[in-house]
């Protein structure tokens, strides 16, 4: 395969450094094609995401490129924000950007470790620190994802322990750069404030992805892909239900993008798991497949408008 | 002398990159790493410091890489050896231990005998380390 | 002879008429039989005299290795006979044996006292290896209910706790045997012993025909042995062992033996498999009582083990062992100089090491065997083997065993302790590189080349032993291939 060079392994001593490097070979190297493809095809929407991600991904391809001729520029910061509302994919596309940097040789495990304030921050003194540690090891070779990073600062509270977490968060992030890409995520305009108050994380990030709220159509072909896979179909009717109840949705308290259409998917098939049992008769594949409109329309969704306390119970 | 306990005390000392090859192995197969420091050598002593609790869940070895640095830091002239645990069923104990430190100067250990009846003699192993107090040993 | 024909005229009070009856007809033969999950299951490998139906056969040995008599006897309709007569319920053809076979007997768990290998033996060996409608016949395997299991002490340390003791992890452990086996003294012997434990060999070994002998009398090899147990300790900071052998006359010559090993200090003593299955039972019970490893050398066992046509397969031999609680056994090297088929030996270590192991016949495996928490024997490697073949034992045999060292030790040109050497560094390189993922298998003497350079006395056992190998079809083989996925 032309004169490419391997991706995990800096060239060994004494060998020559080549004049060229064919991008295209290395490209299929990694094969990260497969990768994006998969981005593509099974994440509906995301269009500047994506287009993000691609550019990420060139990015980090060429920084191969020149490590290879023999440029000794350091190796590039990579810790991400994903900014934007909840359900709108940020854990996924984080948990692909962790694939997608093992594939490139920048993540040596390519595992994901989720976390929120809860999981760094202790409840007294001399408790931080360990946690935050705790963490930090688990995530070493892969990606830590820190949802809803500004609940870590607390500028109401001068003692709070979560500055302990940003301090240890920070060195790590600048030392073991290699070791470890850090993703804070969250609400835009909390993460905004967050990077204002916290500069020393502005900084370090070096990729910022803002992750859009779907369209309407989107979350009408994301429920019904969700469908799909779980073997569902959505009847003529249930689908002109489901363009209603989105709009509608999306007007009242505590929507969620995608996951709370999940959500609404998941009560629908119980609707009709309890109106098939009601029918107390023989049921063949077709019906056993079908969400009518009555499963969707029964949602406190059509019902009139509540109190927020309700809120929680939407669907 | 040099205290041959341990996987690979055979060996020239290990190197970082050689200690964190052996720490990847053992994550790799789903053992949790413990880091344990000690200034008294004896073969029967069982329970040295452990530098924090044994490690769990990680999955690369650069978290345990980081402990050991800190413990070096911390404890520059003590023994210090990695211990990988096993939790498996059938085994649920120790799968490899190594020392990945030893003090510059091993002074060793005097065999103490006490004759007792007939030919019969009881053996007492005594660490020199172990004739300064604990924390004095070995410099620091 | 009576007309079997006319004998058996159905069954009830018939079935009991004085005569002689075919062992089938007796009800030892059932095909139809499920046994139960009590059942302890043995399988035979039968070669029927000529003439003699093979049904008849596995009857025979069913009948003669549980209830029956030659002759019918009115007497056993005092008893629930039914239930305490073995049924030979399966019998198929030996693979490639034109007379031979195999036949799987259940039996009752009522037939055998708790806790005994002596009743076990008395029973399944006991009369009829002799019994003259077969012409050979060899126990090849057998499945120990866990009820039955239960009732062992088991090993008196195990694999586990051996360990724990010794500080000892994450590599195969390296014995010798002291050489020449007869004729040095006490203190000469102990020179040997001092100088492969300090040059790093964990354990040396007493060969098994060492006893108390007019050259040295065991009470000057275990002081002198001591003595070099303690020096090499105290050289190396790492706690190192003795097999002293307590094999004697009597259980008390034992006893007395043992106890004063423990008393000096010992960490493991050693008996051979010629005192008895009672007199090994015992040792257990006393290594556990005296926080002793108890290492079993299986003199003799060759003479029963080793064809295939007749005798007991050593894989009975090992469970039997682990039942009656030793914590070493010698069981195959595959690349030494003794028998040792790999994948024979490799049925034989899942028996000791596993907590239980599946049916595998590739293996030699006829049952699945749980061993209900019973403790892990730790095999013995041994015979024949050096440091050059490092990486083809440590791919054989795994980490949980001892690789014995003798002439690969004491014969070394530079002297013992560097042969001793040679063998730790020898060890531990592969160990790492193991660990480190490389290809053990292919690159092994690429491996220990490197490791010569920082070490003389492995380059000079390299050099010496080279070309030592021992090229001979082994007699003790797997019967059934498995053809779609060897290698």
């Amino acid at each position: 395969m032309l004169d490419t060079v391997k991706i995990n392994s800096p060239p060994t001593e004494g060998q020559q450094t080549p004049a060229t490097v064919d991008l295209r070979a290395l490209y299929a190297e990694t094969q990260i094609e497969a990768l994006l493809t998969e981005l593509d095809e099974e994440l509906i929407g995301l269009a500047p995401v994506k287009r993000r991600i691609r550019e990420i991904a060139s990015f980090l391809l060429v920084a191969r490129a020149r490590e290879r001729l023999g440029f000794s520029s350091a190796p590039p910061t990579l810790h991400m924000a994903f900014t934007g509302n909840p359900g709108t994919g940020k854990t996924t596309v984080a948990l692909r950007m962790a694939s997608i940097l093992h594939r490139l040789g920048y993540s040596r495990r390519g595992h994901l470790v989720s976390v929120t304030r809860d999981d760094l921050v202790g409840q007294y003194i001399g408790h931080t620190a360990p946690k935050t540690k705790e963490v930090l090891k688990r995530a070493m070779g892969g990606v830590l994802f820190i949802d809803e990073a500004y609940y870590l600062y607390r500028p109401e509270n001068e003692k709070d322990y979560g500055q302990e977490a940003i301090e240890i968060l920070l060195q790590v992030m600048e030392t073991q750069r290699e070791d470890l890409t850090v993703i804070l995520a969250g609400y835009t305009d909390r993460m905004n404030t967050f990077f204002h108050s916290n500069p020393g994380f502005r900084s370090r990030i070096a990729h910022h992805i803002d992750f859009p709220d779907y369209t309407d159509e989107e979350l009408l072909a994301i429920t019904e892909k969700l469908a799909r896979d779980a073997e569902y179909r959505l009847s003529e009717s249930a689908r002109e239900a489901l363009r209603e109840y989105i709009v509608l949705r999306r007007q009242q308290p505590n929507f969620a993008n995608a996951r709370s259409l999940r959500n609404a998917f998941d009560r629908a098939r119980l609707r009709q798991a309890m109106r098939l049992f009601q029918l107390d008769g023989e049921v063949d594949a077709t019906k056993l497949m079908t969400l009518e409109d009555s499963d969707i329309r029964a949602s406190r969704v059509f019902a009139e408008p509540r109190s927020d306390d309700d809120a929680t119970r939407l669907n | 002398m040099r205290v041959t306990q341990g996987t690979f005390s055979f060996l020239p000392d290990l190197t970082d990159d050689q200690i964190r090859r052996q720490v990847q192995y053992a994550l790799d197969k789903g053992w949790a790493l413990g880091i344990e420091h000690t200034d008294d050598p004896h073969p029967r002593n069982t329970y040295w410091e452990m530098w924090g609790q044994p490690m769990f869940d990680l999955r690369d070895a650069a978290g345990v890489m980081s402990e050991l640095r800190s413990c070096r830091e911390a404890h520059p002239g003590h023994y210090i050896r990695i211990n990988a645990f096993d939790s498996e069923r059938g085994f649920e104990t120790v799968r490899l231990s190594f020392i990945v430190q030893r003090p510059a100067e091993e002074p060793g250990f005097r065999l103490e005998r006490t004759e007792d009846r007939g030919r019969m003699i009881r053996y007492r192993l005594h660490p020199y380390a172990t004739d300064k107090p604990s924390g004095s040993r070995y410099g620091k | 002879m009576n007309d079997v024909s006319k004998v058996v005229r159905g069954p009830g009070r018939s079935r009991y008429t004085p005569g002689v009856i075919p062992y089938a007809k007796m009800g030892y033969w059932d095909a139809d039989y499920v046994p139960k999950d009590t059942d302890i299951l043995a399988v035979f490998r039968i070669t029927p005299q000529e003439g003699v139906d093979p049904i008849e056969a596995a009857a025979a040995v069913a009948g003669e290795s549980s209830t029956a008599t030659w002759t019918v006897v009115w007497t056993d309709r005092l008893t629930a006979c039914d239930a305490y007569r073995a049924r030979a319920y399966k019998l198929e053809r030996v693979p490639g044996s034109a007379d031979q076979y195999f036949a799987y007997v259940a039996y009752d768990l009522a037939l055998f006292e708790a806790g005994s290998i002596a009743n076990l033996t008395a029973s399944i060996i006991g009369n009829v290896f002799g019994f003259k409608p077969v012409k050979a016949l060899r126990l090849e395997d057998m499945r120990l209910p866990v009820p039955y299991v239960k009732t062992f002490q088991g090993p008196a340390t195990g694999i586990v706790v051996e360990r724990e003791r010794l500080d000892k992890f994450g590599r195969p452990l390296l014995g010798a045997t002291v050489k020449p086996k007869l004729g040095l003294s006490g203190k000469n012997y102990g020179r040997v012993v001092f100088e492969a434990l300090k040059g790093g060999l964990d354990f040396v070994k007493d060969d098994e025909n060492i006893n108390s002998q007019p050259f040295m009398h065991w009470r000057d090899r275990f002081l002198y042995t001591m003595e070099a147990v303690n020096s090499a300790s105290a050289h190396t900071g790492e706690v190192k062992g003795h097999y002293l052998n307590v094999t004697a006359a009597t259980m008390e010559d034992m006893y007395e033996r043992a106890e004063f090993a423990r008393d000096l200090g010992s960490v493991i003593v050693m008996i051979d498999l010629v005192i008895g299955y009672t007199a090994i039972q015992s040792m257990a019970k006393w290594a556990r009582a005296n926080d002793m490893i108890l290492h079993l050398h299986r003199a003799g066992h060759s003479t029963y083990t080793r064809q295939k046509n007749h005798g007991i397969s050593f894989r009975v031999i090992a469970k039997w062992m682990r039942l009656a609680g030793v914590d070493h056994i010698h069981a195959g090297t595959v690349v030494g100089k003794l028998e040792g088929d790999p994948a024979i030996v490799a049925g034989i270590y899942d028996s000791l090491r596993e907590p239980s192991s599946p049916a595998n016949l590739q293996r030699g495996l006829f049952f699945e065997q749980d061993w209900a928490s019973l403790r892990k024997v730790m095999p013995v490697a041994s015979g024949g083997i050096h440091a050059g073949q490092m990486h083809q034992l440590l791919t054989y045999l795994g980490e949980d065993v001892v690789l014995q060292f003798g002439g690969g030790t004491i014969g070394h040109p530079m002297g013992i302790q560097a042969g001793a050497t040679a063998n730790r560094v020898a060890l531990e390189a592969m160990v790492l590189a193991r660990n480190e993922g490389r290809d053990i298998w292919n690159e092994g003497p690429e491996i220990l080349a490197a490791a010569a350079r920082h070490c003389q006395p492995l380059r000079a056992a390299l050099d010496t032993w080279k070309d030592v190998t021992y090229q001979y079809a082994s007699t003790d083989t797997v019967d059934f291939v498995n053809t779609a996925t060897a290698t």
